[in-house]
Formats: C-alpha cells, structure tokens, sequence
C-alpha cells in the first residue's frame, strides 16, 4: 500500500504553513508525526493534493508551563511529553499517555496531532475534554483559542478547518487536592478503545468529571459530583451511543463504560485524598 | 538525554517530484532523490538496498519495519523518508555484525526466539529501544512493553526470555549498536519507480573507500614461473593488469592515476555487469607493489568496493604473487551468500594470476578475455567448498565438538 502522489511542501513558518493551505484551497492536509495520517494515505482513504509538513516549524516545538496552563506546542511528540519534566503538572496526561498506541507510535506521534485528527476512540481528546483544555488554532484570520467542549463537532471532525493548524494544547495544571483516573479496555494492548473513561475529581469541594470516548463520536463530559456508584454507572451507560460492531456488543461497551466509570473515578478520589494531606 | 535532533529544511515539490533528502544510516550520511510519497521503509529497501527491514501490513499495525529514528523505535512504514532529512537512523543491519552479534541477537538465537524470522528485525529494534531507554524494566511490564510488535508464528514466549535475559545481564545500560561505521550504501536514485533505472555514474570522479569491516576479504598466493621482472612489467601497465582481469574492460584513462572501467561477472543465474572507477594509489617498482582501490555499480542496485594489494616477491626462478583483497558489497548484490561472493572472489584472483603468468611468459597482451565462465566459476567453488567440508567433517570425526549447546565459539 502507497500513497498516491502528493505536492510537499514543508514550510519555515506558521504563517507560511496557513499561506500553503490556504493556496491549497481545502485540498491541503496538515502532516506533523503522521501516525494517523500516512495510514489513511497508504490505503488511499485520503488523496490530499499538497501535504503540508510542519515538521520544521521550531516555533512549535516547545513545552512551557504559563501560569496555570501547560502549554504544548505542535511539534511536540507524545514520548517527548512522556518523559518531559513539566509533564508531572498535568497528572492526567502522564495516565493517559502510555496508552496511546504503541512506544514506537508515541515517538512520532504528537500530542496536538492526535487532538486534531479527533478520532473518537483516542485518549488525548478525552484528556482535553475531560480537564477543559484549549486549543489554539492557527488561521488565515489569525490566532483564535477553543475551549475543548466546543472544539470536537464529531468523528474526525473538529474546529479546526481546511486553511487551518493546530499551533497548540493549553492543559490546566493540577491543583491541590485534585485526582485523576484513567483506563480503557481494547481488544489487545494499543488498539483503540472499545471504551475508556478518564477521570478528576477535588478534594475540597468533591467536584467530579468524567469523560467518556470510544463510546460516541467525541468524548462526552459529565459532571458527576455527589453522584454514587449506581448513578455513576448508570450514568455512564448511557453515555453509549453507538451500535455494536464486530468487536463488542452495545451493551457490552455499556457493561466495560460503567465498570471502568466507577473504578477511575475512585482511583481520582483516592488520588485526592490522599494527595490532600 | 541527548540533544534534540536538528529540524529538517524548508522544501517544496510538486507531486512526484523528487526531493533531496540527506540522512544518516547505520553510521553513513546517504543522500537520496526520491518523491515525497516514497516511506523511510522503502527508501532504505529499495533505495539503499538494507532489506533487513521487513515490511508486513504497511499501516502501521505490525510492527515490522521498526527501525530507530534518532535513537528512538519507530515505523518506517509510517514516516516518508523525505520528514527525515537531517535524521539518524538504525536498522538491523547497523545493529551487529555477522561475526560480532549484539547482545540481543545474541540471545534471540540462544533462546529460539527467531522461528521464521520475519519479526526479527522489528523485535530487535523494539526491544533495544526498550532496554536503551528503561533499562530497569521489569519482567512482568515485557509483554505489554515488546506488544507493538507481532510476530505471525507466535513465538512470544522465547522472544520474552531473551529480551528479558539481555534486560538482566544490562541493568546498567544496554551496549549501543556494533555496526554503524562507514558503510557503502546506494544513494541518488530514480525519480519514481519505474521512471527509470538507476543512473550510471558517469559523472562520479572520486573513490570514497569505506571505513570499518569489509564483508570479506580474499588473500592469494600464487607461485608463478615467470620472473619477477616479467611479472612486474605486467604490473607496472595499467591495461595489461586489466586484460588480466577476468571480466573487466578499461573504458577511459582519466589521468592521475584514475581510470573508468567495467566488470562482468556471472556466477549461475547471476549476472552483474559493473562500472565504476579505479584509481592505483600506490606503485613500488622496487618493492614491487601495486594498490589498487575500485569501486563499481551495478544497475541492478549493488555496489561493490574493494582494495586490492598486488605483491610480487622473488621465488627461486620464478615469481611469488601475491593478493590481498578488501571487498565490500552492499546493495542485492550482498544478499549473495557471503562465503560464497569470497569463493569467486578467490577463483577470480587465481583466474588473474594464471593470466598475468601467460601474459608476463608470452610478453604479449592476451585477448580480450570472456567474462569469467559461469559454470566453471561456479563449479571450481563448489569443488573447493566439499573438500573444505568433507576436511571439516574428518576434523569432526576425530574430535567431536564438547562445547555447550548454544555458544558458538
């Protein structure tokens, strides 16, 4: 399987990056670590004219904490993240990330990429939703910012337009007292989710939130404060709004979502209280 | 942690257009020209002749062709080779050498861990950049750690107990690949596939002799009747030394002691047919000796180099000539049985003695010489190789091997 033939470019700058979308005219594809997109190009489910490499925009390529965001740039991949020192401040993401794929996946793989390309069964958009992170996208128009709630439309589609890149991931930084949990259930280690749930909630005032994906065509956020076990699961449940397939029945995914709803949010608690002296 | 790698060049290309792409493998900096849609994959199969990288579903999911990408594991399959210019990158090939395994490859032949092979080479770089970069791994973490590689005759199980030996014997840091030096390796090649073949490389005007091993080396003695100064005289002129060579043609003096020239070579099914350079970089008429460095390209995607020792030394009446041979083979053309492409390259010696004899006796410059006969090549080889093994075999006989299954030397 090969890609058909495409125009390359791989620009210097952002700018110049939307400038070559832009002449595109919706025919252009943005390429960061590819994980996602070579496949879809190898067994020609996209034909894009012009790919637009990003892989040489420097101005992308950081890590930086401002305020109480952690900030990840576009060129970032998700083991740099992994092993990155500021990494620790969004606890959520150091659960989340081992289960991204595979090790040799995640070395190319970015972080942003894998929010962009909005597959509904991966975990960094759940992460996003899950923690109210904000997207910063880069357009013909300038800069404008996306709260993760708005920012996911459907499978595979997002705000991000045709003349568009994904400059960054804003990440809320843990406060004190606050947990996280994190799992999923795939058919074998670094597939995608049949369903996973990600997981927060506070020590001081109990807020839970919980985020479900693989189970709909984007993650879904509920607050689930003061809710019990039962409610939780039965809450969770229902967030299933998918038909069966060949790997699992609805009602299975329905059993796997609540299972795993109840056991992270009590891990986030756990993680809590014990963290909140 | 290392630096991060440097960030590739702006470029543009149309569709199909051939971009440049410059590169590190196993050690060599490879420049290529190749479309953007071409994979790291077949960039290193096809372009740079290193088919140890094996390619399965070409999406992604099985793990094959994992290769290192700046010290880190990843799917060649997954990357267009034109993302990593300015790259480092190990293969299978960089990573031991036939007679100096690394540790892993070591351990995957001790524990059956290769059954057909296939995964190998993605299991070996997966694990290595498991154990380079967590070599506290724990036992129990493995299978999940080595899941992004399958191997389709279920030999887990053995894959599991080397890996997990090599973690145990290297808690302190798993040693780095053995076999990145300078390598030949094939590069600027056709635009697109089938657009045409590989350029002849008419323009190339330098030898770069490569650094590290050769894949073999071939050294001949051979006692001639003619004397010294007679077999010298052949030496010293650069046209009879090539007529003596079964197979090559000198094409073009380039002056400087450089020369232009072909090489044909058939053994059985094989037929290469070589061009490349020449150049003598050293002549000692009083110690009587020639150096020869050539290098050739075959169309077909090999290249050979070689560094070539002529020594002609007084025996009683007649002459002692003697060879040495550095060859260095990459490309399809290395895939040919190691042992073997030495064998020929020894009859092939002992075919360019006998004829520096008949030359150097007779004064006169023989005939255009045939490419070396396939059949007798072939079978002088073979004839060599069963009286080495039946040797072998007696050897045997009398001292039956007492070391322990599994250590080879």
């Amino acid at each position: 399987m090969k890609a058909a033939p495409f125009a390359y470019v791989r620009p210097a700058t952002l700018d110049d990056a939307v400038a070559e979308l832009v002449r595109s005219a919706g025919e252009g594809k943005v390429l960061a670590g590819g994980q996602s997109l070579v496949p879809i190009l190898a067994m020609r489910l996209a034909r894009p004219s012009t790919v637009v490499d990003i892989g040489a925009l420097s101005e992308l390529d950081f890590v930086r904490r401002e305020g109480n965001e952690l900030v990840v740039g576009a060129l970032v991949r998700q083991r740099t993240l992994e092993g990155h020192p500021l990494a620790a401040e969004v606890p959520l993401l150091l659960l989340a990330l081992p289960w991204i794929g595979h090790r040799e996946l995640r070395s190319r793989g970015t972080v942003c990429g894998s929010i962009a390309h909005a597959d509904p069964a991966a975990e960094l958009p759940a992460v996003a939703c899950c923690l109210g992170a904000s997207l910063e996208i880069a357009g013909p128009a300038g800069r404008r910012t996306v709260a993760a709630a708005e920012f996911f439309h459907g499978a595979m589609a997002t705000s991000v337009g045709a003349e568009d890149v994904l400059a960054a991931v804003r990440f809320p930084v843990a406060g004190s007292g606050e947990g996280f949990g994190f799992a999923e259930i795939a058919r074998r280690h670094g597939d995608f989710a049949l369903a996973g749930v990600a997981t927060r909630f506070r020590a001081g005032d109990g807020e839970a939130v919980l985020t479900a994906f693989g189970v709909s065509d984007r993650p879904v956020t509920r607050d689930v404060t003061g809710l019990g076990d039962d409610e939780v699961a039965d809450l969770a449940r229902g967030l299933v709004d998918t038909a069966g397939d060949t790997h699992g029945s609805r009602e299975y995914r329905q059993r796997l979502v609540a299972a795993l709803a109840v056991r992270e949010l009590a891990r986030a608690r756990r993680a809590a209280e014990g963290g909140s002296a | 942690m290392t630096s991060p790698p440097p960030l590739p060049r702006p470029v543009r290309a149309e569709a199909g257009e051939p971009l440049d792409v410059t590169m590190t493998v196993n050690g060599t900096e490879v420049s290529l020209s190749l479309p953007a849609r071409v994979t790291l994959a077949d960039a290193l199969r096809d372009h740079l002749g290193l088919t140890g990288t094996h390619l399965g579903c070409e999406h992604g999911v099985c793990g094959m062709c994992t290769v290192l990408v700046n010290g880190s594991a990843a799917r060649a399959c997954l990357l267009f080779a034109c993302q990593l210019d300015g790259a480092d990158i190990v293969t299978v090939e960089g990573l031991g050498r036939p007679d100096d395994l690394h540790p892993l490859q070591e351990a995957f032949g001790a524990h059956h861990a290769l059954q057909c092979g296939f995964c190998t080479p993605g299991f070996l770089l997966s694990s290595y950049d498991l154990l380079a970069h967590k070599p506290d791994v724990a036992e129990e973490d493995l299978p999940v750690e080595l899941s992004g590689v399958l191997c389709r005759c279920t030999g887990y199980r053995n894959i599991l107990s080397a890996v997990s030996e090599v973690a145990g014997a290297h808690r302190d840091g798993i040693p780095g690949p053995r076999n990145c030096g300078r390598h030949v390796l094939m590069g600027h090649t056709a635009a697109e596939p089938g657009a045409k073949s590989a350029p002849e490389p008419v323009g190339v005007r330098e030898i770069e002799l490569p650094q590290g091993d050769p894949t073999f080396t071939v050294e001949v003695t051979q006692e001639l009747t003619a004397s010294l100064e007679k077999t010298w005289a052949v030496l010293d002129d650069i046209d009879l030394v090539a007529a003596c060579l079964p197979g090559a043609e000198l094409t073009e003096h380039l002056g400087d002691e450089k020369y232009r020239g072909r090489a044909r070579v058939s053994v059985g099914p094989i037929r290469l047919s070589f061009v490349g350079l020449a150049q003598v970089t050293e002549r000692d008429a009083a110690a009587h000796r020639l150096r020869v460095i050539g290098q050739g390209e075959d169309a077909g995607g090999g290249r050979t180099q070689a560094d070539i020792l002529l020594v002609a030394e007084e025996a009683g009446a007649g002459t002692r000539l003697r060879a040495t041979a550095q060859v260095y083979l990459t490309g399809r053309i290395a895939q040919f049985g190691r042992a073997l492409a030495g064998d020929v390259s020894r009859r092939m010696f002992e075919q360019f003695a006998a004829a520096v004899e008949e030359t150097a006796v007779s004064g006169v410059r023989t005939t255009a010489r045939k490419p070396p006969g396939a059949l007798a090549l072939l079978a002088a080889t073979l004839v060599a190789k069963a009286r080495e093994w039946g040797r072998r075999l007696r050897r045997a006989e009398h001292n039956p091997p007492t070391h322990p299954k599994g250590t080879q030397r």
